[in-house]
């Protein structure tokens, strides 16, 4: 687990006490993550929301990062959400959920952490078996060999097929140079040994990276601090086992703790995999249609009376 | 593997006030979801299909059902009903070579229209539909080529190649009938995937009655024998028996889970009951009934059926289109669509994934 005040300065930042780096630093996740990336392994973020305080610091890290454009620059009247939703320029989306106006009645008492005003930061959550993937025909989205869900901007046709597929609403193809975009948990920054920039820039590490496994640990140990705290409404979501898994998806690379029911979050309790649908459609219609075969068989065969 | 209601006690949760109440429409198949969205904002994104797609959807059902129809009359009666083989043979040549354009257009980058054969992913019915549409438009050119070298030449060999590259042909042809249906169901758009079984069954049925209608049009053209009506007439009104059930038992799934509110807009409800349903199934089949039952036919009631059921037919299309993009629009749809049905309980699904090809 990663020392939130370390009280010794890690050995190896002594080897970087200079104004300018002269080169990029090998593993620098080992510093920032308190890991080393290692291809091969399964790799994910664990957002928990019980922290967020909305500062929006990871929107900026990502956009700066990816060098992704602005999109909405108006005002939504949404709390403080200006950004509204995840799209193919927005991969890291926090949203803000205000419980405080009871129907107009007075709110009396407050719930510990976050106090009835929730924030959240939303992602792509690099399914265990994605349906953004399954419905690729071209072959561009693709699993890395981190575990995660990628689309290779030079093989993208732009068929669209991926957006309707998702589950969370994810993935959106642009209409600037018509492919299809979305997170890729930094796949760029993690070949370079360096943590996602999101969770990087995270500063009060609600956004955590870290293998898949310790991360569904520290998830586990964070609900049961919170529930011995009287927290009851913490609950995770992508976990295994928990909301989110359901219907052929699995455990959510990028997974959450929340403290409202998902679908105040926009996020579906039960949603399934697309491609569980394909055998049984394609078998009725080849049924349906060997039956048509058979009655024009009938017909053909008969005469007028 | 613990149970979700152990961890999140949505139940024990006391019920709070604002956009629950307003939200709280019908909290049809849930005992607990009661609207709640983020801001009304859509919980997935709708596809970017219009015109395009259903008009692929059109064509590509046509010429994949007319090559089923002309297989079937050339192998039951061979010589016997030459209109409807040969009025198949082409029409399915014409509607498979109005299929590529409409695709490649409808890509967002259709100058890379040929990674579609770059893979064969069977998890993705856009990638099988890719490989019928190849296999299914190799035979069909070829069957109508041969049919075309009969016409002109009479040649007994070209007959025989015309027969036998039929059949591969009719094969593919039955899945390009139905595979858009599978296409749309593999989504997470409430509409689509509240019905994987009976919307492929109405696709095979809508894209047959189509084929039947143009090659009933082209056989009134043709001044076919009487004989050779009579039996078009009579497969329609099957066809078109299977068609209203269909309709109504894809209406009934719609409103049982719930995902039906689309088609309460005025526009979409009105092209729904009397376009898709209306023209594209109970005028034609009525027409067709009367036809048999009173054992006279008439010019005009055939033209007119046949044009009835292409006209509903093409709206049907639209409607599925453009009502599954508004599906996708509506949170509460997805959400209460996505609660946990029976029992309540949510398993962990098994490990793996199919890595990339
Ligand atoms: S959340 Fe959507 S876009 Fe992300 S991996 Fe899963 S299916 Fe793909």
């Amino acid at each position: 687990m990663v020392e939130r005040y370390p009280t010794a300065i890690p050995p190896r930042a002594l080897d970087y006490t200079g104004a300018i780096m002269p080169q990029l630093m090998p593993d620098e996740a080992e510093l920032t993550a308190g890991l080393r990336i290692v291809p091969g392994r399964t790799y994910g973020f664990f957002t928990d929301t019980s922290l967020c305080i909305g500062c929006k610091a990871c929107e900026v890290a990502c956009k700066e990062w990816n060098a992704l454009p602005a999109a909405n620059l108006g005002l939504t009247g949404e709390s403080y959400d200006n950004t509204a939703a995840l799209s193919a320029t927005t991969w890291r989306h926090v949203a803000f959920v205000e419980q405080i106006s009871a129907g107009g009645a007075r709110v009396t008492a407050m719930q510990p952490y976050q106090s009835n005003w929730l924030m959240m930061s939303d992602v792509c959550k690099h399914c265990e078996r994605a349906g953004c993937l399954e419905a690729c025909p071209t072959g561009s989205l693709f699993r890395t060999e981190f575990g995660t869900v990628v689309v290779q901007q030079d093989i993208c046709n732009g068929c669209g097929y991926c957006v309707p597929a998702c589950p969370f609403g994810v993935i959106t193809t642009s209409e600037v140079d018509g492919k299809a975009h979305k997170c890729t948990l930094c796949y760029d920054r993690m070949k370079g040994g360096l943590e996602p920039a999101c969770a990087k820039a995270c500063p009060t590490d609600s956004i955590q990276f870290g293998e898949l496994g310790e991360l569904q640990g520290r998830a586990e140990r964070r609900l049961a601090t919170l529930h011995e705290r009287g927290v009851a409404n913490a609950s995770l979501y992508g976990a295994p086992g928990t909301p989110g898994t359901t219907g052929g998806i699995g455990p959510l690379h990028a997974f959450f703790l929340l403290l409202d029911r998902p679908e105040r979050y926009g996020l579906p309790v039960a949603p399934t995999l697309p491609s569980r649908r394909v055998r049984p459609a394609i078998l009725a219609g080849l049924a349906t249609m060997a039956g048509i075969a058979l009655a024009a068989a009938a017909t053909f065969m008969g005469e007028k009376k | 593997m613990s149970e979700p209601t152990e961890r999140s006690p949505y139940g024990r949760r006391k019920r709070r006030g604002g956009d629950d109440a307003t939200n709280a429409d019908s909290p049809r198949g849930s005992r607990l979801y009661r609207g709640e969205t983020y801001y009304g904002r859509p919980a997935i994104k709708p596809s970017h299909w219009g015109w395009l797609i259903a008009g692929y959807y059109f064509v590509g059902g046509l010429a994949g059902g007319a090559q089923v129809v002309a297989a079937v009359a050339d192998l039951i009666a061979p010589g016997r009903d030459r209109t409807i083989v040969r009025a198949g043979r082409y029409l399915s040549l014409a509607g498979l070579l109005a299929s590529p354009p409409l695709l490649i257009a409808d890509l967002q980058t259709p100058a890379r229209f040929y990674n579609m054969l770059r893979i064969i992913r069977p998890t993705s019915p856009m990638s099988i539909g890719s490989w019928i549409l190849t296999v299914f438009g190799l035979f069909t050119s070829l069957t109508a080529l041969a049919q075309g070298i009969e016409d002109l030449t009479g040649s007994a060999t070209a007959r025989r190649v015309a027969r036998w590259s039929g059949l591969p042909a009719a094969a593919s042809g039955m899945l390009m009938a139905t595979y858009t249906g599978a296409l749309s169901t593999a989504t997470s758009v409430p509409l689509w995937a509240a019905v994987p079984r009976a919307l492929p069954t109405l696709f095979g049925l809508a894209s047959t009655a189509s084929s039947l209608a143009a090659i009933a049009l082209v056989a009134e053209a043709a001044e076919a024998n009487e004989e050779t009506h009579w039996r078009i007439e009579r497969l329609s009104l099957l066809v078109g028996l299977g068609e209203l059930a269909a309709h109504a038992a894809i209406l009934r799934a719609w409103h049982m889970r719930g995902v039906a509110g689309p088609l309460e807009s005025p526009a979409l409800s009105a092209l729904h009951k009397f376009g898709m349903v209306g023209l594209g199934a109970i005028v034609p089949t009525a027409i067709h009934a009367a036809q048999q039952l009173t054992g006279r036919r008439t010019r005009a009631g055939t033209i007119g059926a046949a044009t009835a059921t292409l006209a509903g037919i093409f709206i049907e299309r639209v409607v599925i289109v453009f009502a599954g993009n508004e599906s996708a629009r509506r949170p509460t749809d997805y959400l209460r669509f996505t609660q946990p049905r029976g029992g309540a309980t949510i398993q962990c699904a098994s490990k793996g994934n199919d890595e990339s090809a």
